[in-house]
């Protein structure tokens, strides 16, 4: 009996160590249980990832190829017998395009945020873990993007490289990354002063160790909240760039584009860019809603707040 | 700040002109002319020299007040400064105008009516809106004002009616955000003690709220207005060219489009240097509003 209650003692011992020592190691299990029973992010998560596999298979599975014009069925309506949203002004099946423009936005926004959140995680890091004149040079950039409108830098980038979606990807993830690092520089700061750095650093451990194994892990979390955020923000941006001519080039099928070509034809098909439309803001919201749901569950004390 | 409007004049100037395609090649000139025409128009406006020295040109003759023309339509560019730049800041100003007038008071009856189905839709709306892209929400708003309800012309400057949809499409995203923002703020000044003290007091609630709370909930709202500011500046650039709003955003994607280098040049720089100035102003307002900050 008492060996047991010292083996359950060294469990709970051990746990707690380990807490401190990586962080917060069932915040993940915790997370998902949290997102189980709030409603609004399961909504958005469960819209998120239905977008993320029709991005996925959809093009392999599209009726049609994106380009292919029937001249003698433009404009057909929906549920048009084979083609399922209808065609466009150039007869292309919208189906087909929609597939692929779902999976250009969600390459571009998964893309744009992921390059942003590594540069921005580790830029972070080195400014809260050094400060000093680390802090100051990286930090006074950051601060010096992040005050920038994406669009206008994505539209000055875009005015260097010729329109693309090139362009879009590296202006929209050259403003975000800054969002990224803003916001592990600020908890790194918190972080660095807790003992299980103290500890690390009394162990020897180099600060490359330190940063990277026992800081990462606990900046992680509201990374990934704020990454959900700015894929949102990437979409919309790459949509608007793409709707004005400066990203996704014709015959490629982006969300925008497609809202563009079909607002020559508002008047007699609505439809052309209303599915679009309608597909941006789904997913949109989806994300706005898990980020939201996200944020409620790791740090409860928001819950509610903007 | 001098240095970075330097540092950004020589990035710009040297990406325009290193970019794909110029004037020469189907911006400005008939793509379909002749390999003579195009060295003579590029030897003419001085696009054969190297770009260090073309920069240096174009810095001496901005320090002789001459800003250059369009290579498009040959306007001066400080005549298109006047017109555009007037044009830009009526319709700034009036989607400002539209989001706090409709933020604020939005905000502030959420948070008193917290929970209730007026909470609820201002919420619901607030998401939604900063949902909806602005691109697609003008289309929304020219398909149902102007097509179906007559409201024209759509497109154009500068009479009210043309006024007011890129202002209210301007104005959506901002309005959205203010209101969350108006509301949460309003949540936890409502919790404090001195508000208890008031209503302790006997004040009549609507001096509670109106004078004590709402004053003290603006803070936030009021030091960020400077990033709006700046952010209005982006969206600017695809609502003006939406509407076909004569105003400094559909200026630079048109000239940046079609390589009006002195064009796009000089109102680039006349943007960076507001969004700047915009960022300024809101370090300025955090630091009036939070004096702990400026410590920091």
């Amino acid at each position: 009996m008492a060996d047991r209650v010292v083996i359950d003692e060294r469990a709970t011992w051990e746990a707690s160590a380990e807490a401190l020592w990586t962080g917060r190691p069932r915040r993940l299990s915790d997370a998902w249980y949290g997102l189980s029973r709030n409603k609004l992010a399961l909504a958005g998560s469960v819209v998120v990832v239905f977008f993320t596999l029709v991005a996925a298979v959809g093009p392999f599975v599209a009726p049609y190829d994106y380009a292919r014009q029937v001249l003698s069925d433009t404009l057909l309506p929906p549920l048009s017998p084979g083609h399922l949203l209808g065609t466009d002004a150039l007869g292309r099946d919208v189906l087909s395009r929609l597939l692929l423009g779902i999976r250009i936005s969600i390459a571009v926004g998964l893309g744009t945020t992921a390059i942003a959140l590594i540069v921005g995680t580790v830029f972070g890091m080195l400014a809260g873990y050094y400060r000093g004149w680390v802090d100051t040079i990286i930090n006074g950039f950051v601060e010096l993007v992040w005050g920038f409108p994406l669009i206008l830098i994505a539209v000055l980038l875009i005015g260097a490289m010729g329109p693309g979606l090139v362009g879009v990807v590296l202006a929209v993830g050259f403003v975000n990354w800054a969002g990224f690092a803003r916001i592990v520089r600020g908890e790194i700061f918190a972080l660095r002063e807790k003992e299980f750095v103290a500890a690390a650093r009394a162990l020897g451990k180099s600060d490359l160790e330190i940063m990277f194994r026992h800081l990462l892990p606990n900046v992680v979390g509201s990374a990934l909240v704020m990454g959900s955020y700015y894929i949102a923000i990437a979409i919309i941006a790459e949509a608007g760039l793409s709707f004005i001519g400066m990203g996704a080039q014709p015959p490629l099928p982006s969300l925008g584009q497609m809202i563009n070509e079909g607002s020559g034809y508002i008047l007699e098909n609505q439809r052309l860019s209303t599915i679009p439309g309608v597909v941006i803001v789904l997913l949109v919201l989806g994300l706005n809603v898990l980020g939201d749901g996200l944020r409620d569950i790791l740090d409860p004390r928001l819950k509610g707040s903007v | 700040m001098l240095l970075i409007m330097a540092i950004s004049s020589v990035v710009i100037f040297y990406a325009l002109r290193t970019a794909p395609g110029g004037p020469s090649g189907g911006g400005v000139l008939n793509p379909l002319s002749s390999q003579e025409v195009r060295q003579a128009y590029e030897k003419r406006l001085g696009l054969d020299r190297p770009v260090y020295e073309q920069y240096f040109v174009y810095v001496d003759h901005m320090a002789h007040g001459d800003l250059g023309e369009s290579l498009v339509n040959g306007s001066p560019i400080t005549d298109l400064l006047l017109t555009h730049a007037r044009n830009s800041l009526l319709l700034g100003l009036t989607a400002l105008a539209i989001s706090y007038l409709i933020a604020i008071p939005l905000g502030v009856l959420a948070a008193v009516k917290r929970n209730t189905w007026i909470d609820q839709l201002a919420m619901g709306g607030a998401i939604l809106g900063m949902g909806v892209p602005n691109f697609w929400l003008a289309l929304i708003l020219i398909y149902f004002f102007s097509l179906q309800w007559g409201l024209r012309p759509s497109a154009g400057c500068c009479s009210p009616t043309q006024l007011i949809m890129p202002a209210l499409v301007l104005a959506a995203e901002g309005t959205a955000v203010t209101t969350r923002m108006v509301r949460s703020s309003m949540l936890e000044h409502l919790r404090e003690d001195f508000v208890r003290a008031l209503r302790a007091k006997g004040l009549p609630e609507w001096q509670v709220i109106g004078r004590h709370v709402l004053r003290n909930a603006l803070i936030p709202v009021i030091s960020l207005s400077g990033l709006r500011l700046g952010w209005l500046v982006g969206y600017a650039l695809i609502v003006e060219t939406i509407f076909r709003w004569p105003g400094v955003g559909y200026l630079l994607v048109d000239s940046v489009l079609r390589r009006d280098y002195p064009v796009a040049q000089f109102f680039s720089l006349l943007l960076i240097f507001f969004v700047l100035l915009a960022n300024w102003l809101a370090d300025i307002g955090y630091g009036l509003a939070n004096p702990r900050i400026r410590v920091a």
